[in-house]
């Protein structure tokens, strides 16, 4: 394991960042640390880099301690949200900085800035200063900055949070690129979980100081581990009903779920996500529910369908292709039928 | 942030601490060489010596100065430089207190050298070390008015008399102001009046004053060139230099009777033993009784103890019947403690004016 | 949608009727403002040189440097004020990063003990100096067994006049280093640099302009500082008379043409300090806008 945390502490006065946390990354790939803010995911980045001593536990690199070392001894290349860059030096000066202050030879420092600034993409601007640079720009001298040191491990703090849609979306795409070029062991800090999927080789999703789930993106999304992450995963349809021996009931309406077989009748909450509810004009399945159409939304690939539930009081969202909904001749106030395809339920303090 | 940052806040705070200390170690290192190199005194022919005296007697130290520079040099082969400090006497006597390392004090009056004795600066019997109780000349205290005298001001009960606006240093710092004030009571007392009536006549004096300065010369600027009061009380030095440098604009005024004003001078012996400058401190305050030295003195518009300079230099010096500190009480510090100290009677007419301004 | 339509025909109303005010008032308001500036500014500072150059630019030249006293005490002032204000570089800074890059207990306590110096009258600082340092004070006897000089002597003066001016370079420069933050500083440190090597490469460019108008605000400051320096000089001339002091002397000696050459230089340097301040001003609301701008774009 590149780096692995062990029982990781961290007070801010009476605030818990981070309480009791451990956590591996796996050799080469790219983690991503998803998380509402105030969840601990920053801070856990910026102990890992050395930026903060954790108050209990262990920080390895590469099976060697290095809780108590500074972040000049770590070797690992930190990223800055609003990307921290030296307003007074220009482009080439800031990715040559590391070097410099490692006191490495001139020309080694020329070529490897310039070999650098090719990698990101930014040849010929070696000369411009922060202030004339776009964000997405700005952006890629932080990163090359941060692997000019020839870091073991590449840590990104929201690296894209302060750049617009457009951008950010390029941007990650380039991310996941360069990362399969390089193969650098890189942990990224995101609240977006969009993000977090699109770019990541594990996702690990945090709340209040500690770890709800890590997995690959496919786990984390197909089996999330509780309510919070799969509520924090996107949009979702929450049913508050019962389970009892193998089957859901929700309102007057019975889902088999074998999961629970054999359960006594208690109190659980149904999720379906969007996608995984299907909806036609005429009844499908073997139990639905009837529904009016309030609102459609188109949403990139998919439109979403917002419904209100005739027989229980509640809203639905569905997501539908565009193409199904012209088949279907879909428009507010008209009437259809709704079934899940897949239904998760979560029984509070009870696990499987 | 990382501990090595803190690491260099410490080392700059550290310099920032050290830097003076080094710069006072390096003083002390200047400071030790000098008295090695007065003591061997036929080696190194440089000596300084710091005369602290009292505001209106700049102009003579530096004419005193510079003739005993010469006749020292000439004499001993000993290059020697003056330096002088000037402010209010009072202030003068507490700098030295406080560590103004004067080689001599050359103050107004003799409670502000005799502090200097309390504060075991200057040894006890200092007034029998120099001639005349160590006072080299004297003087009194005279009114300057504006031209043609238009408050018709001739004698000290004139100064009583209502819209007349009188300049004079505070007493609580400036030798001059203690004079003017002593002056004024004195010709209540010595011709007949009560206390209560010198009193009601001091009240009425300092009520009419609108600026109290700290120092006589600050009274003078104040006088002279702000233009603000129709009389100042001056010794009458500092009265003959405002006049002339006037362009006649200001005239003199000698009351019939006034008080004696003795200045003392002193070795400060514990900075001399210190810095060995003993002998020169000496030689530099006994040249004050030579008749070359009370020439200067006289030139100066002080009175000279010397009866032949005195006689020269008659017409500066106009007759005025001088009444002494000891006449109005038995000694200065008996008068000091009834009218100048803390609480005494200037604090009480003070705060009465105050009182009755304020009831306005 | 109307609301806001009344509240902007209002406010143009308003502003008409301010522009409507009548000439008579605009006029008397501006020329009482321009006589206000002109007598209580203009014509005093405009005097000082006309006193200084009444006798022509050689008799001018020959009161500043024919009398050793004067020339003494202009060498004096050129030597007290940079060493004050040196220290008060070293201090300032770490005082703003103490208070910009850490929270600890007593830190808004520390930020208001700045101000200290602002709020005591320099006769008082004197004062507490001599105090301390002077032969009746705590230290006195200490020191001069020790043959350490401080009041009335150079280390006084310096001491005193690095007090009085002490929250300039502080002041200066703690909301320059709120502005840009302690980011870069960071980056720096995870880039492998040292304390002192992200300290001179990152922290003091950034500053530099806070910084320079901070220690120019200081120096003219500390060359104009008499009342503290009053207390401590002992007014011996040609030792520690500093140039205010030296005026003051001057007058009072009848000299008026020498008062007025010394305050004229001293005068002099105030009008260049203005300058210097303008366009210091100018830099340092650059690098301010510049923080906001690489900040958070």
């Amino acid at each position: 394991m590149s780096i692995s945390v062990k029982g990781i502490t961290k007070h801010f006065g009476k605030f818990t960042a981070l309480d009791n946390v451990s956590l591996e990354v796996p050799n080469g790939q790219l983690t991503a640390l998803l998380g509402p803010s105030g969840s601990g995911k920053t801070t856990l980045l910026r102990i890992i880099a050395g930026l903060e001593t954790p108050d209990d536990g262990t920080v390895m690199s590469y099976d060697q301690d290095v809780t108590g070392s500074s972040p000049q001894d770590r070797q690992v290349g930190f990223v800055f949200q609003h990307y921290a860059l030296f307003r007074h030096m220009s482009v080439f000066d800031n990715v040559a900085f590391g070097m410099q202050v490692r006191k490495k030879p001139k020309d080694e420092v020329r070529d490897r800035v310039m070999e650098l600034l090719r990698l990101v993409r930014l040849e010929g601007l070696e000369r411009r200063f922060p202030s004339q640079l776009s964000g997405g720009q700005r952006q890629r001298v932080a990163l090359a900055r941060a692997l000019a040191v020839q870091p073991k491990v590449l840590l990104l703090d929201e690296p894209f949070g302060a750049l617009d849609a457009k951008v950010r979306q390029e941007l990650r795409q380039w991310l996941r690129r360069l990362h399969d070029e390089i193969h650098l062991t890189s942990v990224f800090v995101t609240h977006d979980q969009e993000e977090a999927f699109e770019v990541a080789d594990q996702v690990v999703v945090m709340r209040g100081g500690q770890i709800e789930q890590a997995g690959t993106p496919q786990q984390v999304f197909e089996h999330p581990a509780n309510p919070f992450v799969m509520d924090f995963l996107g949009q979702v349809n929450v049913f508050h009903g019962r389970v009892e021996d193998g089957r859901a009931v929700v309102g007057g309406l019975e889902f088999a779920y074998p999961d629970y077989t054999g359960v006594e009748s208690r109190n659980a909450s149904v999720y379906v996500r969007p996608h995984e509810l299907d909806l036609d004009n005429v009844p499908f399945a073997t139990t639905h529910l009837r529904a009016r159409i309030l609102h459609i939304n188109p949403m990139g690939s998919m439109a979403r369908v917002q419904l209100q539930a005739e027989e229980l009081d509640f809203l639905l969202h569905v997501d539908v292709s565009h193409e199904r909904c012209r088949e279907l001749m879909l428009a507010p106030e008209s009437k259809v039928y709704v079934a899940p395809k897949r239904l998760r339920v979560f029984i509070p303090d009870f696990s499987i | 942030m990382s501990r090595r940052s803190l690491q260099n806040i410490a080392i700059v705070l550290l310099i920032a601490v050290v830097w003076p200390v080094a710069r006072q170690i390096q003083q002390r290192f200047a400071n030790e060489s000098a008295p090695e190199a007065v003591e061997s005194r036929t080696v190194v022919r440089e000596v300084a010596l710091l005369n602290v005296s009292y505001d209106p007697t700049r102009e003579l130290w530096q004419a005193v100065n510079a003739k005993f520079v010469t006749k020292y040099e000439s004499e001993t082969g000993v290059k020697l430089t003056i330096k002088q400090s000037h402010a209010a006497s009072g202030s003068q006597a507490r700098a030295i207190a406080d560590g103004l390392e004067a080689d001599v004090a050359t103050l107004s009056l003799w409670p502000d050298l005799d502090l200097l004795r309390k504060k075991a600066l200057i040894k006890a019997g200092w007034e029998d070390e120099f001639p005349n109780g160590s006072v080299p000349y004297f003087s009194t205290v005279v009114f300057v008015v504006r031209k043609g005298n238009p408050k018709g001001i001739h004698d000290w009960a004139d100064l009583g008399k209502p819209d007349t606006s009188i300049i004079t240093p505070s007493p609580k710092t400036s030798g001059n102001g203690r004079l003017a004030l002593l002056g004024a009571w004195g010709s209540v007392v010595l011709q007949g009046g009560s206390e209560e009536n010198a009193r009601e006549f001091v009240t009425r004096i300092y009520r009419n004053v609108p600026v109290l300065d700290t120092g006589a010369r600050g009274a003078t600027v104040t006088f002279s060139q702000k233009g603000i009061g129709d009389v100042h009380l001056a010794v009458e030095s500092e009265a003959r230099l405002e006049v002339r440098e006037s362009n006649g604009e200001l005239e003199l005024v000698y009351p019939t009777k006034s008080i004696r004003h003795d200045p003392p001078v002193a070795i400060v012996d514990a900075v001399v033993e210190r810095r060995g400058t003993q002998d020169v401190a000496k030689s530099y305050l006994d040249y004050l009784y030579t008749p070359e030295g009370q020439v200067v003195i006289a030139e100066h518009d002080f009175r000279p103890l010397d009866a032949e300079v005195l006689t020269k230099f008659a017409d500066r010096f106009p007759k005025v019947e001088l009444f002494t500190v000891e006449d109005i009480g038995p000694n200065w510090d008996a008068v000091q403690k009834k009218f100048f100290a803390e609480g005494a009677l200037f604090d009480s007419i003070y705060q009465e004016i105050h009182r009755s301004d304020s009831a306005k | 949608m109307m609301p806001q339509k009344s509240t902007v025909a209002s406010s143009t109303a308003r502003h008409a009727a301010s522009r409507e005010d009548p000439v008579w008032v605009r006029v008397l308001l501006i020329g009482l403002a321009f006589l206000v500036i002109g007598v209580l500014i203009v014509i005093p500072v405009a005097n000082v040189f006309y006193q200084a150059f009444r006798g022509g630019a050689g008799v001018y030249w020959k009161n500043l440097v024919s009398d050793p006293d004067t020339r003494h005490s202009i060498f004096l002032t050129l030597t007290v004020a940079p060493v004050a204000v040196a220290l008060n570089v070293v201090f300032g800074v770490a005082a703003a990063w103490l208070i910009t890059r850490f929270k600890f207990p007593g830190r808004t306590f520390l930020t208001t003990l700045l101000d200290l110096p602002f709020a005591i009258s320099p006769v008082v600082a004197g004062l507490m100096f001599m105090l301390m340092f002077g032969l009746q004070g705590y230290m006195g006897p200490w020191l001069r067994d020790h043959g350490i000089k401080i009041v009335f002597a150079y280390p006084g003066l310096v001491l005193v006049t690095a007090f009085v001016t002490m929250p300039f370079i502080a002041r200066e420069l703690i909301p320059v280093m709120d502005a840009i933050g302690s980011d870069e500083e960071i980056a720096a440190v995870s880039l492998g640099a040292n304390g002192w090597q992200t300290f001179w490469r990152i922290t003091i460019p950034n500053i530099k302009w806070g910084l320079l108008y901070g220690v120019i605000l200081c120096n003219a400051r500390a060359m104009g500082e008499f009342g503290a320096v009053h207390v401590v000089s002992g007014h011996i001339s040609g030792q520690t008379d500093t140039m205010p002091l030296r005026v003051e002397k001057l007058f009072q000696e009848y000299n008026n043409p020498g008062s007025f050459a010394v305050a004229s230089v001293l005068t002099a340097l105030a009008i260049v300090t203005l300058f210097l301040k303008i366009w210091l001003e100018h830099k340092t609301s650059h690098e301010l806008a510049e923080a906001r701008d690489v900040g958070v774009t």
